[in-house]
Formats: C-alpha cells, sequence, structure tokens
C-alpha cells in the first residue's frame, strides 16, 4: 500500500495490507522454518534413542567419560545469553537502543564463551582419541571393557557438533543484529529481525536444554 | 509496532532464575540412584524449562495461537516419528526365525582387537609392566 500512501513506514512493503501483518507473517514463517529445524534434530533424537535402547549399558558407561562440569557451565551459559537475547527485544520494544546494543554483545560474548568450552571439551576428545565411528582409540582402564563405545560418540559428536554450529550461525546473526542496531535501522518501531533471530537463538538454548541432561546427566 | 505485548521485565528475570534452577535440580537429581525413573525425571525436568524458554521467551505465550500450533506438530511429528522407528527396532527378531536378527549388533566392532591399551590421556600402555613404557620413551 505504500505506493498509494506516502505516510506508510519505509519498512512495509507493498503487498502487505499494514506493518501488524507484515510482522505477523514473517513470525508465522519463522515458525515453520523452526519446525524444520525440530525436524531436523529429530532424527538425531531418534538415533540416539534407538542405539541407546539398544545399547543401554554402555551408554551409561560412556557418558562417565563426559565432563558433568563443563557441560553444566555451558548450560548456565546459554541460559544466561537467552536472557540477554530476551532483555535485548525488551530493550528494543522500550526503544532504548544503548541497552539493546549491550544486551546483544552480552549475548554474543556468552555464544562465544559457549563455543570457547565446547572447543576445550572437543580438544580433550580429540587428544585421548574418544573419537566417532573408526577414529575411536581411547583404552583407558575406565573404558577398556566398553562395548563400542565409538556409537556412543558417533552420536555425541554430530549432536553437539551440528547444535555448535547452530551457535556460530547465530552469532553471526547476532553480530548483525548489533550493526544494525547499533546503526538505528531497528526501532521500537519495526524490530522483525531482531524478534525473529531471537526465537532462532531460544531454538539453540532449547535444544541444549535436552542435549545436557541426555549426554551429560545418564543415570 | 506500539501495539505489541511487552513482556514486564521482571517476567524475564523469574524464568531466568527458575531456569538456572531447574538446572541445578536436574543435575542433583542425576546423583540419586532412581532406578529407570532417572531418565524420566531428567526429561520431565527437560520439558519444564523447554516449555518456559518456548512460552515466556519465544512469546508463544502472548502470540497468536496459529504459531504453538505449527511448534506442537513438529513435535507431533517427532512423536510419529519415534513411534514408528521403534515399532521395528524394539521388535526385531521377535518371531526367533534367526536368532541373530533379535541383537544385531551385540558383538564388539573388530577394531577393537587391534586397539592398544592406553592412559587416561590416550597414550598405549605396556600391558606387563611400566619399566618399558620408559624405556620406550627415549627411542
Amino acid at each position: 500500500m505504500s505506493d498509494h500512501n506516502p505516510n506508510a513506514p519505509s519498512h512495509l512493503k507493498h503487498y502487505f495490507h499494514d506493518v501488524n501483518q507484515q510482522y505477523e507473517t514473517s513470525k508465522f514463517a519463522m515458525w515453520a522454518f523452526i519446525l524444520t529445524e525440530v525436524l531436523t534434530f529429530a532424527g538425531l533424537f531418534v538415533a540416539y534413542i534407538v542405539y541407546r535402547s539398544w545399547y543401554p549399558d554402555m551408554f551409561v558407561d560412556a557418558h562417565k567419560l563426559l565432563d558433568v562440569n563443563k557441560g553444566l557451565t555451558n548450560t548456565v551459559v546459554l541460559i544466561t545469553s537467552s536472557l540477554t537475547m530476551a532483555l535485548a527485544i525488551w530493550a528494543i520494544q522500550k526503544n532504548n537502543k544503548k541497552l539493546s546494543v549491550l544486551m546483544l554483545v552480552a549475548t554474543f560474548v556468552f555464544a562465544l564463551a559457549f563455543l570457547g568450552i565446547k572447543y576445550l571439551e572437543y580438544s580433550h576428545k580429540f587428544e585421548v582419541g574418544q573419537l566417532p565411528g573408526l577414529y575411536y582409540s581411547y583404552m583407558g582402564p575406565d573404558a577398556a571393557h566398553l562395548n563400542n563405545p565409538h556409537i556412543f560418540f558417533s552420536i555425541y559428536f554430530i549432536m553437539t557438533g551440528l547444535h555448535g554450529l547452530h551457535v556460530a550461525i547465530g552469532m553471526g546473526l547476532i553480530a548483525w543484529l548489533i550493526y544494525s542496531t547499533q546503526k538505528g535501522n531497528l526501532t521500537s518501531e519495526y524490530y522483525t529481525p531482531m524478534e525473529m533471530i531471537g526465537i532462532f537463538w531460544h531454538l539453540v538454548d532449547l535444544i541444549w536444554i535436552y542435549l545436557f541432561p541426555l549426554f551429560y546427566l545418564i543415570g | 509496532m506500539s501495539e505489541h505485548h511487552i513482556t514486564p521485565l521482571r517476567t524475564y528475570l523469574i524464568i531466568a532464575s527458575l531456569l538456572l534452577f531447574l538446572s541445578a535440580v536436574t543435575v542433583w537429581v542425576s546423583y540419586v540412584d532412581l532406578g529407570p525413573l532417572n531418565i524420566v525425571v531428567a526429561m520431565l525436568v527437560a520439558t519444564v524449562k523447554a516449555s518456559l524458554v518456548a512460552f515466556f521467551f519465544m512469546h508463544l505465550l502472548w502470540d497468536d495461537k496459529k504459531n504453538l500450533t505449527m511448534f506442537l506438530m513438529s513435535l507431533m511429528f517427532f512423536g510419529i516419528f519415534v513411534t514408528i522407528t521403534l515399532l521395528d527396532t524394539e521388535f526385531r527378531g521377535d518371531l526367533g526365525l534367526n536368532p541373530e536378527v533379535k541383537n544385531p549388533i551385540n558383538n564388539r566392532a573388530s577394531f577393537y582387537d587391534t586397539l592398544p591399551l592406553t592412559d587416561t590421556h590416550g597414550h598405549p600402555v605396556d600391558e606387563h609392566s611400566d619399566d618399558h613404557h620408559e624405556d620406550k620413551e627415549h627411542h
């Protein structure tokens, strides 16, 4: 309608009736994307469930090779980053640009911390040979008796790896949000990208909420 | 856009505290031996946490319900996926025609036989004594 209405905001596409319809449409599309994300991870969760039901004892023994403290630290880091992301949206809704940028930077830093801790975990596993499939070579005193732990580590690396990739992509998106908000492109009138990336970021948190107990806290 | 629901700051802080508290609870419970109930409790706590994130952080509580429907549909598809897969994998070999089908992969993979024993740092150790280990280092 912007062709006909000179008062229409510049971000309103001409094929939408009004800004609210545009916003609701974007959000619904975002949730359709979230559905495909859930289904992507669903396949991996099914693999986890099937193999755990085939190897219940091996999963319990192999999970003891993971570091619960690092896993819990990452859980706290990711929940806090979800909070700062939500607060960034809250701040921009209140038109507080400075606070919004600050919260986005905090989210970015927490995401970086998450990947840093993940790097420490991965590098330790590479060093000792707790690796997927044929690359597995760890036969330490706490693992020599295990029946096929390489399967546990295949699933561990694929699931946490795909999740880590999402964190990395999220960091790129958040960096772009910091730039756009700082430049003044996002305001309380138009903050759709921040709301959408926020939903994506919370999904990353939501998946980790399941990965943490499934890998680090098995009975 | 000013007509959008703005969640109060207090709500966000309460939800984040609850999430951190529940994370502590789930770690604590994992050290209590409840037998097969451990996984049930862990998944229940995770689902409560996931619901808090979805309804409050992702704003599903105040959104148009079509978004919640979309999300629940993804979980429903996941349920169908799990159920139908397990109907296969859990009941393989139940007819008893071929006993090997029942436990298809219970044998240890053969490459384990070629792996040397290691210490906790992943370095190979001599099976008989530690003295030889020292010699090897000098070669």
